[in-house]
């Protein structure tokens, strides 16, 4: 299958006959390969994004306007959150093939990332002109998903994961979405079916255990749930499920076990930031959300925001400045952070806390029921105190 | 030497037809933020190929054959295949040679809801006749299930058959899985090094893609629906997928508002075999794709001034023609004069000539083989459009003499066809999967 993937993509420059007949790789097979180190890397081995990058880059050197390999750069940029350095290489890509429906994707990735919205759309909806199919519809969901559009975006999503075909992976990825989806929106039942469907179409999706996880953590099922994500973070020990590990156990009562993995989260992370992928903003949000090193955890969500100016990193700003007794400051970024019309039940319960510690109780029990009323399940730990806040 | 050019030849065919038919990569996993996998790949919309002939045994009607979903592997339960239930399917007919259809056959498949093995597999749908403006529905059909097995699919022929249907006001429909009656050998001219000896115009290769299977939608047409004076019909297959658009406007009061329309966009075409592969730039694919072949004209330097040809001379010195190739423009674009030219129009469709006879004794190389019902007049499930391809560039029809070497040593499928309607074999059976370790 790689031989012939790699044979599949010897006419889209000029065959490279003599590289075969010796023994140094082809410009395809270093792009191949580096998007394979790429994939691998993103389910948890992050010392592989710097093979990954080592063989993009002398493909690259070889073809200096090789499309797939800048796009494959874009893209590894991206997952190690580089993203201004993402949307340079898409930009070339871009340039060089602008008829190439997946330059478009690339790029929009990079602009959505760097919380620049309109052009991000625009460059979507070039993108699903030029080629409506599972890229652009996935790209198409997540916009109007931040647009606060849920409907439209499970029509899109549901679009991509027809368009996936028999292909498990992309098929799973759409599923897993339509049930974070539904999830977002308190529809238990219907987000466990989709997540159901990722393990058919890709048994063992790792995102697809996570979800299944958090359903069963919403239904007070704590040990279904502890038994899932660990299988979560066996498979892929990303920081993310490491410390949602961690809550399950902290809900279901054990506190040891749930510093254990809390511990981890911190260790992971530097794991990443030694293979150079930059976690300010996620380390930020798992430590004030945790209540760890709050001031430190501040600077970090502010470098984050500087790095990458989405309205993700907007709520983690908003949110470490109030837990940080900033609510002033913090009221400015929660507006930012809504200023799309995202119907995201977190941002609405820091928007809730904020407003309470601006001494404005009413404003502050209208966010905490509307995240409730959103979905009541969207923290474990955060959920309880929006109950009882609002009441 | 000839086997050198034999391989590169090969190299670049195999290479270009995987590009399009070739199993797909595997997507990454998300990390935290939204990662969705970079691929590009579209198997159900994705047209693999086109066969459009008269039959012998219904000499007045014209046969249509049209493929998609590249390398069915169907030993690869439980994801069995079917047509996309969100995209739209269509044999396209143009009668007057301004590249533009003039009868379209529409299709939309719908799932059943029901077991995962039997029943998922199976489809209803609608086929809607579009002409001169008028949409009518002409036929309601089920598709057999995926071949599965003798316990899951028993009695298979019979299940297959069963999938005929009448179309209102004459002619046959069949949709569903068979075997893929495309024949080529891309393991062995992939395998520099050990390329099977004495292929090339002697035989013996090896069919890469025995064992798998398409979706295929077949059509028998009424000859007497489509004839008229010059007798000569150019059809093309297509597949649209809705495009969804998010759009921003401003209220009255100035807020900025978003909205989301949605409309069909074709996302794959094909006419003439190995034009997507061999002809069209990658970097134009997409835009190509997109585009009604009445538009080819602003791709025709890649016709006259073939990359194929170009690559072959520069490493091996052939003296074949790189440029004026005018002969490759007849063939894949004009229709050839005297035989089934459309007039001046360039366009990339399949030309049948109505008027000529089926042959009783098919050569697979068609035309270039003296043979004037096969391709490049429409094409046959037997026409053998590698070897063909292969030789045309090489420059056959220039009178070069690399045209009659060439050849990937596989001239036949490895399967015999029905004979009948709708005459793609049956799918191999997931069970008695004969690929092993052939797997790609």
């Amino acid at each position: 299958m790689a031989a012939i993937a790699a044979t599949a993509l010897l006419l889209g420059g000029a065959l490279r006959i003599d590289d075969r007949a010796s023994a140094a790789p082809t410009t395809r097979q270093l792009v191949r390969f580096g998007l394979r180190e790429l994939d691998a890397a993103r389910t948890g081995d992050p010392a592989r994004y710097v093979r990954a990058e080592r063989a993009l880059r002398r493909a690259l050197a070889a073809e200096p306007n090789d499309v797939q390999a800048l796009i494959g750069l874009a893209s590894l940029a991206n997952s190690r959150h580089q993203f201004r350095a993402g949307l340079a290489l898409a930009r070339r890509a871009q340039r060089v093939s602008p008829d190439t429906a997946l330059t478009h994707a690339a790029v929009g990735d990079s602009l959505i990332e760097l919380g620049r919205y309109d052009e991000a759309f625009a460059t979507f909806d070039r993108l699903s002109e030029l080629k409506p199919g599972f890229a652009s519809y996935s790209r198409t969901s997540y916009a109007l998903e931040l647009l606060g559009q849920v409907g439209p975006a499970i029509t899109a999503m549901s679009l991509a994961a027809d368009a996936a075909g028999g292909q498990g992976e992309a098929a799973a990825f759409a599923r897993v979405r339509l049930g974070k989806l539904q999830f977002s929106a308190g529809r238990l039942a219907a987000a466990a079916r989709e997540y159901r469907a990722a393990r058919r179409a890709a048994p063992g999706y790792v995102e697809a255990l996570d979800g299944l996880a958090h359903v069963a953590a919403a239904r007070g099922q704590f040990r279904t749930a502890i038994r899932l994500e660990r299988r979560a973070v066996e498979r892929s020990p990303l920081p993310q499920y490491v410390g949602v590990l961690g809550d399950f156990y902290r809900a279901a009562g054990k506190a040891r076990l749930a510093r254990e993995q809390y511990e981890l989260v911190g260790a992971i992370d530097r794991l990443y930031a030694a293979n150079g992928v930059a976690t300010d903003l996620e380390l930020a949000l798992f430590n004030v959300d945790h209540g760890i090193r709050l001031r430190e955890s501040l600077a970090r969500a502010r470098r984050a925001r500087s790095e990458r100016p989405s309205i993700e990193a907007d709520g983690v700003l908003a949110w470490a400045l109030m837990r940080n007794g900033r609510c002033g400051e913090a009221l400015r970024y929660s507006k930012r952070a809504l200023r799309l019309g995202t119907l995201d039940a977190s941002k609405f319960f820091h928007r809730g806390m904020i407003e309470r510690c601006l001494g404005r109780n009413a404003q502050a029990r209208l966010w905490f029921s509307r995240a409730l009323r959103l979905n009541p399940h969207f923290s474990l730990v955060w959920a309880p105190v929006a109950r009882r806040a609002a009441a | 030497m000839r086997t050198l050019v034999l391989a590169v030849v090969g190299i670049a065919v195999a290479a270009a037809v995987l590009l399009v038919r070739g199993p797909v990569l595997d997507a990454g996993q998300a990390s935290s933020h939204r990662e969705a996998p970079m691929i590009a790949e579209d198997p159900t919309a994705d047209n693999t190929d086109l066969y459009a002939y008269r039959s012998p045994d219904a000499p007045n009607s014209l046969t249509v054959i049209a493929n998609w979903i590249p390398a069915e592997d169907t030993a690869a339960g439980p994801n069995w295949y079917r047509f996309s239930e969100r995209a739209r399917y269509a044999v396209n007919i143009d009668r007057n040679g301004d590249a533009k259809a003039d009868v379209i056959y529409r299709f939309r498949f719908k799932n059943r809801d029901g077991a995962l093995f039997l029943g998922n597999t199976v489809q209803d749908y609608t086929v809607t006749r579009v002409a001169s403006g008028r949409e009518t529905i002409v036929a309601k059909g089920v598709t057999p299930p995926n071949n599965i097995g003798p316990r899951t699919t028993p009695n298979y022929r019979q299940l297959a058959q069963a999938g005929v249907f009448n179309l209102a006001g004459g002619g046959k429909v069949f949709a569903g899985q068979r075997e893929d009656a495309f024949f080529a050998d891309i393991g062995a001219i992939f395998d520099l090094v050990a390329i099977r000896k004495g292929t090339g115009n002697m035989g013996g290769g090896k069919d890469f893609f025995a064992g798998y299977a398409v979706h295929g939608i077949a059509l028998q047409i009424p000859i007497s629906q489509l004839d008229d004076r010059d007798h000569v019909v150019g059809v093309w297959a297509s597949t649209e997928r809705p495009q969804m658009k998010i759009r921003s406007y401003r209220t009255k009061s100035g807020v900025k508002r978003y909205s989301h329309e949605r409309e069909w966009r074709q996302v794959s075409r094909l006419g003439n075999p190995l034009v997507n592969e061999v002809i069209i730039p990658t970097k134009l694919k997409d835009r190509w794709n997109s585009l009604s072949p009445a538009t080819d004209a602003q791709f025709v330097q890649f016709y006259r001034q073939p990359l194929l040809a170009a690559v072959i001379n520069q490493l091996y010195g052939l003296g074949i023609p790189e440029t004026n190739r005018d002969d490759l423009v007849q063939v894949l674009l004009t229709g050839v004069p005297g035989l089934n030219n459309t007039g001046a129009k360039l366009a990339d469709m399949l030309r049948v000539n109505l008027s000529i006879a089926p042959s009783a004794n098919p050569n697979r190389l068609g035309v270039l083989g003296g043979d004037l019902a096969g391709f490049p007049n429409g094409r046959r499930l037997t026409d053998d459009v590698v070897d063909i391809a292969e030789r045309a560039v090489a420059g056959k029809l220039l009178g070069h003499p690399a045209g009659d070497l060439l050849g990937d040593g596989v001239d036949g499928n490895d399967v015999p066809n029905l004979g009948m309607f709708p005459y793609e074999a049956d799918p191999p059976s997931g069970f008695d999967n004969v690929k092993g370790q052939q797997k790609p």
